[in-house]
C-alpha cells in the first residue's frame, strides 16, 4: 500500500445560513491512497457533497486537519488552493457543466487554459486528444455538447477532469442524470482512471456503482463509517 | 513573468471565445459605446486639424516657430544699415513694407487702401499715389476712379520662405542669386492675383517716395495667407527706382527682420550697428515666434469643453457595457464557478471579463476610427475645392490614439464591476447545482 494521498482527521463543518447553524460534518476521518477508489453513500442532505467540496478545496473545514500528500493544507489561501485544484484534483459533477458554445476538445482544454502555467497549442491539443481517447470519444472532439448524448457529454466531462493527470478524481453523483447502461459506462471510465494510479472518491446514491469501488463508506450523522459486506450486493461478486 | 504571460494569454483566449459565443451582445455593447468613442475621435480630430490649420496659417502670416522677429523703425538711417548688414545672408532677411498702386496714374484704385478685391469698402484709409508719392486722403472724391489696384509691397533682402513657407500657386518665386533687374520682378499673393485677373490694368507701379513709376513684371503667385492684396519684390530691384531714404521716415513704411534662432551673431551685429547709427536701444523690439504655444492655448479650452461633452456621451456607452456585462456574468455563474473548480484563479476570472469588455472597447474604437477616417476623406474629396483647409486632409494620428484610449477606458470602466462579480462567484455553486 502506498502512503496516504488524502488524510482527513476530525473534520467538522457547520452550515451557516439564514436559519440556525446546522452541523453537517462532526468529525470525519478519511484516508485515501493513490490508485484507491472509495465510494461514499448517504442520504440526501447527509453532507456528502459538503465533504467532497472540502476535499476538493472548494471550501474550508471549521475544524480538524486535512493532509494532502503529507502536507497540511487545512488553511490554504485561495490562490494556492486554486493551484492545487488544478494540479491535484479532477472533478466530475452530476450535471456535466459543458459550455455549449465550445467543442468537446475546447471544453476539455478549459482545464488546461486556466492560468496555471501555459502550454503551447500543439501540446495542449495532444493532451486533450489523449484525454478524449482515454474515455473513448476522441472521434467527437469537434462536436459541440448539444449534439452529444448524455453519456458522451459526461465522458467529455471526465476527459476534462483527467486532462491534467490529477492525483485524485472527485465525482459527485456522476451518473445521476444518466440511464443505467450509460451510467455503467461512465463508472467504467472513472474506474479505468484508477488503474493508472489515480485515486477516486465517488459520491453516489447508487449501491451498484458503489459496489464497484474498492471501499464503500457511509456518511451518517456527520461521520463516515465503513459499510459492512451484507449491506450491499457486490456487482459481479 | 511566465505566469503573468500565461494568465494574459488565457484571459485573451477565453475572452475571445466569450465574444464569439455572444456576438449579438457584443454588437449591442459596441452600438451603445460607438457614439461615445466616435465623439472623442471627432473632437480630437477636429482639434488636431484646427491646430494644424492655425499653425499653417501662423507660419504663412508670421513665420515658423522659433523665428526671431526684429521690428525696426525705418527712419534715422536704419534702412541702409540693415540692408548693408543683411546683404547676401540667408539666415536673416529684412522685409520692408510700403504701399504701392499698379495701374493708371492719378486715379482712385478699385480697392482704396489696399482693401480686399471683393470687399473694397471694408479696407483701411484710402491712399492716392502720384509722382510726389502716395498720400492718405480723407475725401475719395479728390481722384477719379480708374483701373488701378492698391497693394502692400514688401521688399525683401533674401528668400523669406525660409521663415514663412509661402505656398507656390503659379509661376515662380523671386530669384535672389541673379543680378538685379531694372524692371522689378514681383510675385503676387492670391488676393492681388484675383484683382489682376479681374481688372486689366497697365503695368505701371507707383511707390510712395519714388521719383518715377516702375514697370513691374509679374513672375508668380503665392499663397501667403494674407487677405489683403500684396506683392513681393527684391529690395535691390525696388531701390533702383527710389532712394533708400524714400522708404524711411513718415511715409508709412515699416521694416521687419526675420532671423533663424541660431543667427545670434547677425542679430548682435545688426543691433550694434543700429545703435551705433543713433537708434535708441529700446526702439528695437525683438520677439520669438511661438505660434504652436499660442494655438494650443487658444484651442485647449475649447478642446476640453468638447472632450467633456464627448466624455458624457462615452459614459452612456460605459453604462451600456456595464449593463450587458452584469447580465452576462449573471448568466455565466455556473461557467465561472466551474472554471474556479478546475483551478482558475479569481484574478483570471476577472481578467476574462475585463478582456471581453476591453476587446469590445477596442473593436468599437476601430469601428469609430475607421468611420471617422472614411468620413474625413469623403468630406475632403467633396468640399476640398471650396475649403482649402480640407484639401489633402489626413486623419490625424492623435485622433486614432484618443479613440483607442477612449475604447480601452470605456471597456475598463464598463467591465470593472462585472469582473469583480465574476471573481466573487462562490465555487460551491457547481456543487449545489
Amino acid at each position: 500500500m502506498t502512503s496516504p494521498l488524502i488524510e482527513l482527521t476530525g473534520i467538522t463543518k457547520t452550515l451557516k445560513g439564514q436559519g440556525e447553524p446546522r452541523p453537517i460534518l462532526s468529525g470525519v476521518d478519511l484516508t485515501v491512497h493513490g490508485g484507491e477508489s472509495v465510494a461514499i453513500l448517504g442520504r440526501s442532505g447527509s453532507g456528502k457533497s459538503t465533504l467532497l467540496s472540502l476535499i476538493g478545496l472548494f471550501d474550508r473545514p471549521d475544524g480538524g486537519r486535512y493532509m494532502l500528500g503529507g502536507r497540511d493544507i487545512t488553511r490554504l489561501p485561495e490562490r494556492k488552493a486554486a493551484a492545487l485544484r488544478s494540479a491535484q484534483f479532477g472533478f466530475v459533477f452530476q450535471r456535466f457543466f459543458l459550455l455549449k458554445h465550445l467543442t468537446a476538445a475546447q471544453n476539455v482544454a478549459m482545464a488546461l487554459v486556466n492560468g496555471q502555467g501555459w502550454l503551447p497549442r500543439r501540446k495542449r491539443r495532444a493532451k486533450v486528444m489523449a484525454a478524449l481517447d482515454q474515455v473513448g470519444i476522441a472521434h467527437l472532439a469537434k462536436q459541440r455538447p448539444p449534439r452529444m448524448s448524455g453519456g458522451e457529454q459526461q465522458r467529455v466531462a471526465i476527459a476534462r477532469a483527467l486532462v491534467r493527470e490529477p492525483g485524485i478524481l472527485l465525482a459527485d453523483e456522476p451518473t445521476g442524470a444518466l440511464d443505467t447502461e450509460t451510467g455503467k459506462l461512465v463508472i467504467g471510465a472513472l474506474h479505468a482512471a484508477t488503474e493508472r494510479g489515480c485515486g477516486l472518491i465517488l459520491v453516489t446514491h447508487d449501491r451498484d456503482h458503489a459496489a464497484r469501488m474498492g471501499r464503500v463508506l457511509q456518511l451518517d450523522g456527520g461521520v463516515l463509517n465503513p459499510v459492512t459486506e451484507p449491506v450491499i450486493e457486490r456487482v459481479g461478486a | 513573468m511566465m505566469r503573468l504571460s500565461g494568465r494574459l494569454r488565457s484571459s485573451l483566449i477565453i475572452g475571445g471565445q466569450g465574444i464569439r459565443a455572444r456576438k449579438l451582445r457584443t454588437l449591442l455593447s459596441m452600438v451603445s459605446l460607438f457614439l461615445g468613442v466616435l465623439a472623442v475621435v471627432v473632437v480630437q480630430a477636429g482639434a488636431s486639424i484646427a491646430e494644424h490649420a492655425l499653425l499653417s496659417e501662423a507660419e504663412l502670416t508670421q513665420g515658423k516657430d522659433g523665428t526671431r522677429q526684429l521690428f525696426l523703425p525705418t527712419e534715422g538711417g536704419a534702412l541702409p544699415v540693415t540692408l548693408d548688414t543683411l546683404r547676401g545672408r540667408s539666415d536673416a532677411v529684412a522685409a520692408i513694407q510700403s504701399m504701392a498702386i499698379i495701374g493708371e496714374p492719378r486715379v482712385r484704385p478699385v480697392n482704396p487702401g489696399a482693401g480686399r478685391i471683393d470687399d473694397p469698402a471694408g479696407s483701411g484709409p484710402e491712399v492716392v499715389c502720384d509722382p510726389r508719392g502716395c498720400h492718405q486722403v480723407g475725401d475719395a472724391a479728390e481722384a477719379p476712379p480708374g483701373k488701378a489696384i492698391a497693394l502692400q509691397l514688401t521688399a525683401l533682402t533674401g528668400d523669406i520662405r525660409t521663415f514663412r513657407p509661402f505656398r507656390p500657386y503659379a509661376g515662380q518665386w523671386l530669384d535672389f542669386s541673379s543680378a538685379p533687374s531694372l524692371s522689378p520682378r514681383i510675385v503676387l499673393n492670391r488676393e492681388a492675383a484675383k484683382g489682376f485677373a479681374r481688372y486689366h490694368v497697365p503695368a505701371q507701379m507707383r511707390i510712395d517716395g519714388a521719383t518715377a513709376d516702375a514697370t513691374p513684371r509679374i513672375i508668380g503667385v503665392v499663397d501667403d495667407g494674407g487677405y489683403q492684396p500684396a506683392a513681393y519684390v527684391r529690395a535691390d530691384e525696388l531701390l533702383n527706382w527710389l532712394p533708400e531714404t524714400a522708404l524711411a521716415g513718415d511715409r508709412g513704411a515699416s521694416m521687419l527682420v526675420l532671423s533663424s534662432p541660431d543667427a545670434t551673431a547677425v542679430e548682435r551685429t545688426l543691433r550694434a550697428r543700429l545703435v551705433g547709427a543713433g537708434m535708441a536701444p529700446d526702439a528695437i523690439h525683438v520677439e520669438t515666434l511661438d505660434a504652436r504655444g499660442h494655438a494650443r492655448t487658444e484651442l485647449a479650452i475649447m478642446r476640453w469643453i468638447f472632450l467633456g461633452m464627448a466624455g458624457l456621451v462615452l459614459l452612456i456607452g460605459v453604462a451600456g457595457i456595464l449593463n450587458v456585462g452584469l447580465a452576462t456574468v449573471g448568466e455565466r455563474i455556473e461557467e465561472f464557478a466551474l472554471r474556479r473548480a478546475v483551478g482558475t484563479p479569481r484574478s483570471l476570472l476577472a481578467g476574462i471579463v475585463l478582456s471581453e469588455t476591453l476587446l469590445t472597447g477596442l473593436l468599437t474604437a476601430a469601428a469609430a476610427i475607421g468611420v471617422s477616417a472614411v468620413a474625413l476623406r469623403a468630406v475632403g474629396a467633396v468640399l476640398g475645392d471650396r475649403v482649402p483647409l480640407l484639401q489633402g486632409i489626413v486623419f490625424p494620428w492623435q485622433a486614432g490614439v484618443a479613440g483607442v484610449v477612449a475604447g480601452l477606458v470605456a471597456g475598463l470602466l464598463g467591465g470593472f464591476i462585472p469582473a469583480l462579480r465574476a471573481a466573487r462567484i462562490p465555487i460551491a455553486t457547481v456543487m449545489r447545482a
